[in-house]
């Protein structure tokens, strides 16, 4: 731990606005909550690493104790330590070694995406994964693509190119959304911009939130030493996933000690970019008509990273979209998390404020950047769920 | 870098924050609220207090807040109060309508109540939530204070004893204590408020306290009796138990201060302001007296926000709105100078009725409440000054911080709303 954290762990004025701020500590009291768990055992762990408590394992990773925090102390990177820690010296179930390699998840399934999907809803199936492995036999399970982002997409030379412009897209955009990806793709298009893409490894927060910080961090390496290169020949790096965002740009500095300084300027959401047309004048405006009334979910990796909700300031100009902030709080699937058989019920119940919020502004559609929370936010509600650069690309008349 | 333009920027998300913002916006300007942490309100007690105790006899509690206000005003014009006073009445009725709307119901009976706290204090108050209001306790014939046995930090017999020592009970008053046993461990306050809004448990917990229940009881409670808005579970208590049941004033984290956030901040969104916490003001751009945008720091992404009018309400020392060194205290945002007081800026008696000079320590400001230097002049037009960034009111044996927050903030953003800014 470098010495600017260990003074920002000093910074903890014990307040514990950061307990009543946590959504899992809300609901459950196996989880002695981001305080004690960070701050306080810090202290020990400082010394002792293995003064690490088992309740760790219930940090969803959230970060909303970053953001409520009036201090600066970096709680969630603190928790994220000490799991690791935990791992290291407890080791883990198969299943989170499973789970936390979304990548390799995603590239088992190319064989027979269909087949995985099908067995996926195969109850008796998901029943004995329940007992044999302790994934939630409840939880509706991402579906994947019948083609990757990265088959799908042909890259396309525009000459004049306003921008250079490489997409991190992201394992679950790859594998799961390609559509969302390709709905960017032709968004951007349609303003003149040619559209890098690379294959990536897994930006490594499904690992870091299970504890590998090793294998993260090897990722972690490669992924920062090839958008270097970019950065370094002029490109600007845009992310429809704020988990994937926050993970290179904050973790990596924050638990691998990386120089990420540059991709805080360079590294932008999908929105942000836009937004940015837009100050120029660059965005094309002329939109159509979307009459439909539509609820949006703040991902909490989005509300981390501070920047506000870049989606909302674009879809303002789509006539006759109303989209109203379901402001109900983290979703509780946070990853893996809630495809753990012991904490799905956390996760669900954490869930419950978003039913609430849907049922409220009875709304049919929600919109939500982070695919992870789109899919908690269709199995709790059974709206229709999906990310805001489809609502644009449809306002575009490019869907 | 990202560039953000608004009409007006509000800096903190405590109370004073937030009523600028709501003002500001029922005005239709286009705010901007930023903040580096979720703000102090959600410890607070969720009571707003507007001054607590009599200004010629400071151990007496006053009834009428708002005639000691008047008396202060006369007698101390750099206190906050006299800066603010023209519009405390409308700020008070803005701020009930708000709650109003957004499910969290307050009172106001013009006049302080007295509402006993955990330890077993009286606390002088002004507006009370209505699961806060205790009636009169000298008209209460029977009492029970119910603890929870998994919940730290709230103990009945403390509450219990120390009121007999500090309260002019009635002679017949009977006084009980009870702890209600859960399956639970240990459980925090939001942990507990949350639960308790399960029907199952709210059952286990009314089979324990029904036996002990006496025509015309008052039950008081821990602050936990629910967390969500216009979800009563102090009502639900009350009507099952067939009593009076409340919730009384505790040591954060307490339910009724974050309620009270989370319905002032809902109302926010839902009225169009932009939110975005965990965004610190870092520098401020200023040619001549003018502050042409601010610089802020979103977790590592540097974000350049410009407003016609920005609203400084970081708070104190503990918001770190104020920073302190050895010999130099200075406002974090934009360098303004802080009044400090001749001499000692602490007293040894930490206690002490007369308060800690340290408290006062904040900006000078004028009727339009910008920022003044030593001589009076001003530094910033287009920066107002609020809550507890203002100089001049020391709020622990005030017993004025909301009530600053409240009536500051509402006039930061109706000055906004009005033309020529």
């Amino acid at each position: 731990m470098t010495q600017e954290n260990r003074l920002a762990l000093d910074n903890c004025i014990k307040c514990s606005i950061c307990v009543s701020h946590c959504p899992v500590a809300k609901v459950t009291e196996r989880f002695a909550g981001p305080k004690q768990n960070g701050p306080d055992l810090e202290r020990f762990r400082l010394e002792e690493p293995a003064a690490v408590h088992p309740s760790i394992g219930y940090c969803s990773n959230c970060k909303n104790c970053d953001v409520a925090c009036p201090s600066g102390v970096s709680i969630s990177a603190m928790n994220a330590k000490a799991k690791g820690e935990y791992v290291t010296l407890h080791g883990a179930p198969l299943r989170d070694k499973i789970l936390a390699r979304v990548e390799q998840m995603g590239k088992a399934s190319r064989l027979a995406p269909s087949l995985v999907n099908r067995l996926g809803r195969i109850k008796p199936l998901r029943v004995l994964g329940e007992a044999m492995m302790g994934v939630s036999s409840e939880m509706t399970m991402p579906t994947y693509a019948k083609k990757t982002f990265l088959e799908m997409f042909q890259p396309k030379k525009i000459t004049a190119s306003k921008d250079k412009v490489l997409y991190f897209q992201g394992c679950y955009v790859n594998y799961n959304t390609p559509e969302v990806g390709m709905a960017l793709a032709a968004v951007l298009a349609y303003h003149d911009i040619e559209l890098t893409v690379e294959p990536f490894n897994c930006c490594g927060l499904p690992l870091i939130a299970n504890g590998f910080l090793d294998v993260a961090r090897e990722y972690a390496q490669k992924n920062v030493s090839k958008l270097q290169q970019y950065i370094e020949q002029g490109y600007r790096i845009i992310t429809t996933c704020p988990s994937c965002n926050l993970t290179l740009r904050r973790e990596y500095q924050e638990l691998f000690d990386l120089d990420t300084s540059q991709f805080n300027e360079q590294m932008m959401d999908a929105f942000e970019f836009l937004n940015l047309l837009d100050q120029r004048g660059e965005l094309k405006v002329e939109l159509q008509e979307l009459p439909k009334r539509v609820g949006y979910h703040q991902p909490c990796h989005l509300k981390a990273a501070g920047c506000g909700i870049p989606s909302l300031e674009t879809l303002r100009h789509i006539p006759g979209l109303e989209v109203r902030d379901l402001d109900a709080g983290c979703c509780g699937l946070s990853g893996s998390y809630g495809f753990k058989k012991e904490k799905y019920p956390i996760s669900q119940e954490i869930g419950q404020n978003i039913s609430r919020a849907v049922q409220e502004l009875a709304v049919d559609q929600v919109i939500s950047e982070c695919g992870m929370c789109q899919l908690q936010v269709h199995h709790v509600t059974g709206a229709k769920v999906y990310h805001p650069i489809q609502l644009l690309a449809e306002a575009y008349h490019l869907a | 870098m990202m560039k953000k333009n608004t009409d007006v920027l509000v800096i903190g998300a405590g109370l004073s924050g937030l009523m600028a913002a709501a003002k500001a916006v029922a005005q239709h300007k286009k705010v901007l609220l930023v903040a580096k942490g979720m703000g102090a309100l959600g410890l607070s007690s969720g009571c707003i207090d507007l001054w607590g105790y009599q200004i010629n006899q400071p151990d007496k509690v006053c009834t009428n807040p708002l005639a000691e206000i008047a008396k202060l005003v006369s007698h101390k014009p750099e206190h906050p109060y006299a800066k603010v006073a023209d519009v405390l009445p409308e700020s008070i009725d803005f701020f009930l309508q708000i709650c109003h709307q957004n499910k969290i119901s307050y009172l106001n009976t013009n006049r302080n109540w007295q509402l006993p706290t955990a330890l077993g204090t009286l606390r002088p108050t002004y507006l009370v939530p209505q699961s806060m209001a205790v009636p009169d306790l000298a008209e209460v014939k029977e009492l029970l204070v119910v603890g929870f046995q998994a919940l730290k930090d709230f103990y009945p017999d403390v509450l219990i004893t120390n009121l007999q020592k500090n309260t002019p009970l009635g002679a017949h008053c009977h006084l009980k204590t009870l702890m209600v046993k859960l399956a639970n461990q240990e459980l925090n306050a939001n942990t507990l408020a949350h639960l308790l809004e399960k029907q199952a448990m709210l059952e286990q917990v009314i089979s324990q306290i029904k036996p002990h229940v006496l025509p015309g009881m008052v039950v008081l409670f821990p602050p936990v009796l629910g967390e969500q808005l216009g979800h009563e579970v102090t009502e639900v208590l009350s009507e099952k138990l067939g009593c009076s049941v409340y919730e009384v004033a505790n040591i954060p984290p307490a339910l009724p201060g974050q309620r009270l956030q989370k319905a002032l901040l809902h109302h926010l969104k839902t009225q169009g302001v932009e939110v975005i916490i965990g965004c610190q003001v870092t520098d401020a751009q200023i040619t001549e007296k003018r502050c042409q945008g601010v610089v802020a720091n979103s977790n590592g992404k540097i974000m350049e926000i410009s407003a016609q009018t920005m609203v400084l309400a970081t708070g104190s020392f503990l918001g770190g709105g104020l920073t302190s060194q050895s010999n130099e205290i200075k406002e974090a945002v934009f360098g303004l100078p802080v009044k400090v007081c001749p001499g000692k800026w602490s007293r040894q008696d930490f206690l002490s009725l007369a308060g800690q000079p340290f408290h006062e320590f904040g900006v000078a400001v004028n009727d339009q409440l910008q920022p003044l230097d030593d001589q009076g002049q001003v530094l910033l037009e287009n920066v107002l000054i609020t809550g507890a960034n203002l100089a001049g009111c020391n709020y622990p044996i005030e017993k004025c911080g909301n009530g600053v927050a409240l009536a500051s903030g509402y006039k930061a953003g109706k000055l906004v709303g009005e033309a020529g800014r």
